[in-house]
């Protein structure tokens, strides 16, 4: 068997932030094609751009479940740029230390919250060119809530975004 | 806690009648079989009393059996040394889920300039008979199929195989590693002209096999030298392994009748509860005509097989699986790629490989720990729901 750490073996036996997420502002599904593991990811993202809340499903070793628990605690409350920029030689820190030949398990993690965050991107890009296609001009565009100057516009974005299940609030 | 071994099929434990009978050897009878004094070619006998319980687990007579270093090294010698016997005759036949000590070896060789012909498996693991017997032809010197597969336990029709071979005049090799021990094997019925067996699966030593070689056909040797093994194998009799083998062998015919129910009624109700307490288990090759005894690989859909084995591993439960995610290019098994199961569900399969000294409990054991494995890791997996 590989040679764990404490801490590793803690977040392989007892993973963090596992699961999904209600309708997440951001999701996605990755996959090794090296060596056939996969992860689900699901992001929350609050008004100031940070990570407000993240979970996560693996297919992967032990090597690949506690690197994706892992990076899920060092990203949570990041502003998204910097949650970016965690590197896989921090997530091994953060783990006590791993194997040089499972080095490759957590790049999956940082796949998967890239591949989260362009989701989240573009569903905000969808609602913007809605509301802006509809005369609307909006103070701030999350997934599911969207800020307006003035109640004239809260009413546009209203009836712009029928589906009733994105809040439109005046800011 | 005491371990529960569940990886026979990789290396088994010594017998202590095994280790008793080699103890000997280790200590005051180290002289060497090959010299002139007493002190040492006294030691012959019991080199070919060894031969003896070898030769009497296959079916084979005394003077058909060659000791060797291991299956790998008789797997080499049959292969390197049948293509060398006839000149128009340097084709090779072999299957998909053949062990690395033969498909690697057929490929080097095949770099030589030998030909190469691989027969497909079914879904089941079984080699296709029609497919095989278009690849064997009057240019075939070897055809190398095992007797039983060291993944899924599947069995090959060796009779079959022998017959296609023998219609083209070509030598049937068969690596029973597996096989040999654990289910009745008589090298004459089945028709087999070569066969690789090893020690340490059957409660041996490691280090030491056989090549048995069916009396009139002149094999050459693979290792030269000092003309042991009446020049067949040379080297310096490894007695303690070679005793230790015999040993080994005589104890499995003794236990084979009991030792195929047993080991079948544990493998059975292993199977049986596995899929009943395990969402998404599955049993590899469980339509397949025949297979051992004890070894049984199980697929655990949506969780992935070394995640399992650690699991399994901390509570002191130790089993295999055909891949590991060791440097950073996991290969799924060859053996399950060929008989059409897909990467991921090839990267779910766990091995687990029974011996006469598995117990009850062990299985027990073994069972309780996967449920709540199974239970744990499908939460975390992507592909549960």
């Amino acid at each position: 068997m590989w040679k764990y750490s404490d801490v590793l073996m803690d977040h392989f036996m007892n993973p963090r932030n596992v699961g999904t997420l209600e309708s997440p502002d951001g999701h996605s599904e990755v996959g090794s094609p090296q060596c056939g593991d996969a992860m689900y990811l699901d992001i929350d993202i609050d008004d100031e751009g940070r990570i407000s809340d993240i979970a996560f499903k693996t297919f992967g070793c032990a090597g690949a479940i506690a690197s994706a628990s892992a990076l899920t605690e060092m990203v949570r409350g990041l502003p998204i740029e910097e949650a970016l920029q965690i590197r896989n030689s921090q997530i091994a820190e953060y783990l006590g230390g791993m194997p040089p030949e499972k080095f490759h398990c957590s790049v999956m993690g940082h796949q998967a919250l890239k591949a989260a965050v362009t989701d989240y991107r573009e569903k905000c890009d969808a609602l913007e060119k809605t509301l802006s296609e509809a005369g609307v001009k909006s103070v701030l565009v999350r997934p599911k809530r969207v800020y307006v100057s003035s109640e004239e516009d809260a009413v546009k974005a209203r009836e712009a975004l029928a589906d009733g299940s994105i809040a439109v609030e005046v800011k | 806690m005491e371990p529960v071994y569940l990886d026979n099929a990789a290396t088994t434990r010594i017998a202590p009648e095994v280790l008793e009978a080699m103890l000997p050897f280790l200590e005051e009878n180290y002289g060497n079989p090959s010299s002139f004094h007493t002190f040492g070619s006294s030691h012959m006998e019991a080199v070919e009393t060894a031969r003896g319980q070898v030769a009497r687990l296959l079916g084979a007579r005394a003077e058909e059996i060659f000791f060797t270093s291991g299956g790998t090294e008789s797997d080499n010698q049959a292969l390197r040394c049948a293509v060398k016997m006839d000149p128009t005759r340097r084709g090779i036949v072999t299957s998909a889920v053949e062990h690395p000590a033969v498909l690697e070896t057929a490929r080097m060789l095949e770099k030589e300039g030998c030909t190469l012909g691989i027969a497909p498996v079914n879904g089941n693991g079984e080699v296709v008979l029609e497919e095989l017997e278009k690849l064997v032809d009057a240019q075939t010197a070897v055809v190398s199929i095992m007797a039983a597969n060291n993944e899924t336990g599947v069995i090959m029709p060796l009779k079959s195989i022998a017959e296609i071979s023998a219609d083209e005049g070509a030598l049937f090799h068969t690596d029973a590693v597996q096989m040999a021990g654990k289910c009745p094997l008589d090298v004459h019925t089945a028709g087999i002209d070569l066969l690789s067996l090893s020690a340490h699966k059957i409660h041996g030593p490691k280090g030491v096999g056989a090549l048995y070689v069916r009396r009139g056909i002149e094999l050459p040797p693979l290792i030269t030298g000092g003309h042991q093994e009446r020049g067949m194998r040379s080297g310096t009799y490894n007695v303690p392994g070679i005793v230790g083998l015999g040993k080994a062998a005589e104890l499995a015919l003794t236990h084979l009748a009991d030792t195929v129910v047993e080991e079948r009624r544990l493998r059975e109700s292993f199977e049986a509860r596995v899929k009943e307490s395990c969402p998404g288990a599955f049993i590899v090759a469980d339509e397949a005509s025949e297979r051992l005894p004890g070894t049984v690989t199980v697929i655990f859909r949506g969780i992935e097989s070394e995640a399992v084995l650690t699991l399994l591993d901390m509570q002191g439960i130790y089993a295999s699986s055909g891949s590991a995610c060791s440097t950073g290019s996991k290969d799924p098994s060859h053996v399950l790629y060929a008989m059409g199961i897909d990467h991921t569900l090839a990267n779910s399969a766990v091995r687990f490989s029974l011996s006469r000294y598995t117990t009850g409990g062990e299985i027990d054991r073994t069972v309780e720990a996967l449920e709540s494995i199974v239970e744990r890791l499908r939460r975390i997996s992507p592909y549960t729901g």
